[in-house]
């Protein structure tokens, strides 16, 4: 174990008893060779529920890597870490299997915690692409995410809440649901989300929360080193797409540069259908526009 | 007249700090806050927010913007309490950065910058002020956004107000912009409005009691649909507001 991985275990709550209760951390190095100007997976700590198989060669030399959770979801009083660090120059794709389930919670343990660190190096791309969060009834969880970008670095992430298990009429009933994001650039802060629902104490569909929408996504796409007029340029650009996706209360899609480095995008959706081809849309377009390349989808293993 | 009360004295420090945070409070303070309605025209343009729900919009914005600036307005202070003698200019840095990055749409962002900036551009026009010119220098120099709550704050600590008595009022103001721009946005009248800020009293104390308890690491804001209006304000074909 290496002695940041094992920090990251004692990050994630040492004292908490319990014999059911998982403590896992997982920590991916990602480095790039420089012969053959691939980006692979240097080094790897894994823990189980957490697991990545391997890491694919993609076409444009990045690597791929799925983020298994062999547990099939975050069951009460699981405390989990992820650690990733993409190193100079490196290009790596990120996604989920499918939607990560977050089971309700067990009295007698504390929260579901993941705790996400990531590093993005000089001139490196991650593009963080899960499928959806699904809360189940009396879930309680707490996600905290810090991701550093060094000069030139890149970032796709986003992130898609759902409602619950809105196929058999489940909305809304989690307990706690806790997201809080950092994104600095260059070591300054250049987005932060703290999202506290509780949706049981504070009405979540309020017209000054969700309103009639029960989905909602946030997309960060970033390049460090970019000017104003630029992200203002590509604010406008996909603002255009936002608002042809866009369809009176089904979705709303909106745009906005951030402090520095890049765009945020927000989705609203009443369906949960409508979230990823739309997010998959932007991405798309922004890659092009950011890296003159195209935005090659994930291929699934599940 | 009030008993022991000598017109040749001084006034009493306590009755001066008062009207100077009523002063300092008033929604028509020219720092521009009736241009700014954060988000609110597209909401009010989309026929997503009605007159029938502004009651309960502006409870929950309470909770949730409100606790923001709240919590905000509360760290900035606390900067230039009772007792501090050289200003903490990288956290004051730190706090505006902070207040930036969590707020995703740039025109509210910007607007706040907007408000903040003349805030304390007028504060600093009422006299010498050390803290307040440093804070000003300091955050021109780091091309750092001076927000609107956090001018309040450290301004209110500079004049010795009362931290609460500081956070309620700006509270109360903010929330009275707001419903300001509401009344050109919405048919709602002057006695409907006065009545809807009056209500809303005992969630400003609320609000301010609750902040006591957040950091700006901490405080929690969930408002996706005025962030998008917010977002959205930039394309509407007619606009009656700068954000």
């Amino acid at each position: 174990m290496t002695a940041t991985a094992k920090e990251a275990l004692l990050e994630i709550g040492p004292d908490i008893p319990g014999p059911s209760r998982v403590r896992a951390a997982m920590h991916l190095d990602f480095s790039r060779d420089f012969a053959t100007g691939s980006t692979f997976l240097a080094a790897s700590f894994q823990q189980p529920p957490l697991k990545v198989v391997r890491a694919f060669s993609l076409e444009d030399g990045g690597a791929l890597a799925h983020l298994h959770n062999a547990s099939g979801g975050l069951l009460g009083g699981d405390n989990l870490a992820l650690e990733i660090n993409l190193g100079c120059r490196t290009s790596v794709q990120l996604t989920t299997t499918g939607a990560t389930r977050i089971y309700r919670q067990r009295p007698e343990f504390s929260p579901t915690t993941q705790q996400n660190k990531v590093t993005v190096g000089e001139g490196a791309l991650l593009e963080y692409l899960p499928d959806a969060l699904i809360p189940f009834a009396d879930a309680h969880f707490q996600q905290s995410t810090s991701i550093d970008l060094a000069a030139g670095a890149g970032l796709f992430w986003w992130e898609i809440l759902a409602p619950g298990r809105e196929a058999r009429g489940e909305l809304f009933e989690y307990e706690q649901f806790e997201m809080r994001t950092r994104v600095s650039a260059l070591g300054r802060k250049i987005a932060m989300e703290n999202i506290c629902l509780r949706p049981a104490a504070r009405d979540v569909s309020s017209i000054s929360r969700l309103g009639p929408y029960r989905y909602i996504a946030t997309f960060y796409m970033c390049r460090v080193g970019l000017g104003e007029s630029e992200w203002r340029a590509l604010e406008d650009r996909l603002h255009d797409f936002a608002g042809s996706m866009a369809l009176r209360d089904e979705v709303l899609w909106g745009i906005s540069s951030l402090v520095a480095h890049g765009l945020v995008a927000r989705c609203l959706a009443r369906h949960g259908r409508d979230v990823l081809p739309g997010l998959h849309t932007l991405w798309r377009e922004a890659k092009l526009r950011l890296y003159g390349r195209e935005a090659v989808p994930p291929r699934k293993v599940n | 007249m009030k008993p022991g009360h000598n017109l040749n004295s001084s006034p009493p420090p306590e009755d001066l700090a008062h009207l100077r945070l009523l002063h300092l409070a008033d929604s028509a303070l020219p720092i521009g806050a009736l241009a700014h309605s954060f988000g609110l025209e597209s909401l009010v343009s989309a026929d997503i927010l009605t007159v029938s729900e502004l009651p309960g919009f502006l409870h929950g914005y309470l909770q949730e913007a409100g606790m923001l600036e709240a919590v905000a307005c509360r760290e900035a202070f606390q900067l230039a309490g009772a007792g501090q003698e050289k200003f903490p200019a990288e956290r004051w840095i730190e706090i505006n950065d902070c207040l930036s990055a969590l707020k995703p749409a740039r025109e509210s962002r910007a607007a706040s910058a907007a408000l903040g900036r003349n805030f304390l551009q007028a504060a600093l026009s009422l006299g010498e002020f050390p803290f307040l010119q440093e804070a000003q220098e300091v955050s021109i120099n780091s091309m750092s956004l001076i927000h609107h709550s956090t001018a309040f704050g450290l301004v209110s600590a500079t004049f010795a107000f009362d931290e609460t008595r500081a956070v309620l009022a700006y509270l109360h103001q903010m929330t009275a912009s707001l419903l300001s721009a509401c009344q050109r946005l919405v048919p709602l009248g002057q006695s409907e409005a006065t009545r809807i800020l009056w209500n809303l009293k005992s969630a400003i104390v609320d609000t301010s009691v609750l902040s006591e308890s957040f950091t700006l690491d901490t405080v929690s804001c969930f408002m996706p649909l005025l962030d998008w209006g917010a977002m959205e304000h930039p394309a509407l074909p007619t606009r009656l507001f700068i954000s």
